[in-house]
């Protein structure tokens, strides 16, 4: 095998390719990077087991100078592979296999010579037949990611939970998280897609996924077979193993009906909330108690430890409606649920001081829902 | 030979600590035993008062209709929620772990 390439669209493919790659892993293959030339262009692998991803650096694409003298394929150590490349003298780079499976990189007056693995030893990538494939824009899809795996849970001890529901049926593709203190839903109509689809992807993948999506994707295709999802962002495949098993009914979970409803700037709540939490943080049960008089439209948030002080703060609410409340619960759920707001106006509904409250965009209020419960204080 | 007794010395102090720490784990397992023992004994008692009283009423409203009691397992479930187990059909009778929130719980609870 031999090519030579563009340093820096190498150097993105490699970056890609490395988010799969961990140093702890026990099958010792995959601490490599896989290389493979071919016809059409300059493949690369790397894998964890859970998430492989593999990206294509095109042949006939000028940007990327590459010139492919032999076709061949070999596995390197990823970790120096990658410190090597980055810091080669030369904007290009030549890459050579020579007898069994030294490797030599050259660029410039540089010259390493590494030891590389047979790439006949390295896993195959699940193949995944299907015809049925989801489009979705790259923003939406990051924006469904981030507003679900901050309600995944890390816990290992309850696998099932730590991945993101999907469910697409009657064109509606359905994302669920919870981990059991709080649950996030978002909701998003499409209607070219047929098929129906029910499962469970792990948060810790989504949230890898979602870095790979940058400002200029433009779509994400999605592919799902029993225990694989592949998705395609341009020439890139990012393949995830889906967990096994049946996802809890949250349907009814979610409240119908509330006693009081308040309208936030989710921003400036945001900001009474983190105040409210540098005193809860430090005593033993972590909560501050928001207290709503409604003939007053008052609204305020306090915080207490034993041992430092407390905190009192009154918050702006453009709408109090509905029965006096007060309702202690958890201000870190609170904080990851207002950040996937930003700066929106949201609706906030309480049934009873024991009953899990929810959150809800002011505008488009039917697709997305952050759902808290409270801590029961007596 | 002072240093010879010494040394023993030390190894009998060290086979007794070794002998009373035994003892120590024991006695606390007793203890977790006595304790779970004791919950459910308490529960078992509650529910024969209940029932007592619940029979008396009965007697004492002969002829009314007697109540409804649909929230009798319900109070048990909360009950065990209360006293720091998990009563959802996801992780039911597992330890919650500093009393923290379940959604499945609240949801079985407020059904």
């Amino acid at each position: 095998m031999k090519f030579s390439i563009k340093r820096s669209a190498f150097i993105q493919g490699i970056n890609m390719v490395s988010r799969a790659i961990s140093s702890k892993t026990t099958i010792p293959i995959l601490t490599g990077l896989k290389l493979s030339a071919s016809n059409e262009g300059l493949v690369l692998t790397g894998s964890n087991a859970d998430v492989s991803i593999e990206t294509v650096i095109d042949r006939n694409d000028a940007d990327n100078e590459l010139i492919i003298e032999e076709e061949g394929s070999i596995v390197l150590p990823a970790r120096f592979f990658s410190g090597i490349v980055k810091k080669l003298p030369s904007d290009k780079m030549t890459l050579s296999v020579a007898n069994g499976f030294q490797t030599e990189i050259t660029s410039g007056t540089s010259s390493f010579t590494i030891n590389g693995l047979d790439a006949a030893d390295y896993p195959h990538l699940p193949e995944i037949e299907n015809d049925n494939e989801i489009s979705l824009s790259g923003d939406v899809f990051k924006e469904i990611i981030n507003q679900t795996v901050i309600a995944v849970s890390n816990q290992e001890s309850r696998p099932i939970l730590t991945g993101v529901h999907f469910v697409l049926k009657d064109g509606t593709l359905f994302a669920v998280a919870t981990d059991s203190h709080r649950l996030s839903q978002r909701k998003v109509a499409l209607p070219d897609n047929q098929g129906e689809y029910d499962v469970i992807i792990p948060g810790s993948s989504l949230s890898e996924l979602s870095k790979m999506i940058s400002d200029d994707t433009e779509n994400v295709k999605m592919k799902i077979t029993e225990n694989q999802v592949l998705f395609t962002i341009g020439n890139t495949y990012f393949y995830s193993r889906l967990l096994e098993g049946t996802y809890p009914d949250t349907s009814r979970l979610i409240p119908k009906d509330s006693e009081t409803n308040v309208q936030f700037d989710a921003y400036e709540l945001l900001g009474a909330i983190e105040r409210a939490s540098l005193l809860s943080h430090e005593s033993r049960n972590n909560v501050v108690k928001l207290t709503i008089k409604a003939n007053v439209k008052q609204v305020t948030i306090s915080g207490n430890s034993p041992d430092v002080g407390n905190v009192e703060e009154e918050v702006e609410s453009k709408e109090v409606v509905g029965n006096d409340l007060e309702i202690s619960f958890n201000p870190d759920y609170m904080k990851d649920a207002l950040r996937a707001f930003g700066h929106s106006m949201i609706n906030v509904a309480f049934t009873s001081s024991l009953r899990p409250f929810t959150l809800v965009p002011s505008e488009d209020a039917e697709n997305f829902i952050e759902l808290i419960t409270p801590v029961r204080t007596f | 030979m002072e240093k010879r007794e010494l040394y023993d010395g030390i190894k009998d102090l060290e086979s007794q600590t070794e002998l009373m720490l035994t003892q120590f784990t024991e006695v606390r397992k007793a203890l977790t035993e006595v304790m779970e023992e004791n919950a459910e004994l308490r529960i078992e008692n509650q529910h024969l008062h209940d029932f007592i009283n619940e029979q008396k009423e009965n007697v004492e409203n002969d002829n009314k209709k007697s109540r409804p009691r649909s929230s009798k397992s319900r109070e048990n479930l909360e009950h065990l929620f209360n006293e720091g187990f998990h009563v959802c059909i996801e992780f039911y009778g597992s330890h919650r772990e500093n009393d923290e929130s379940c959604i499945f719980c609240n949801e079985i609870l407020n059904r």
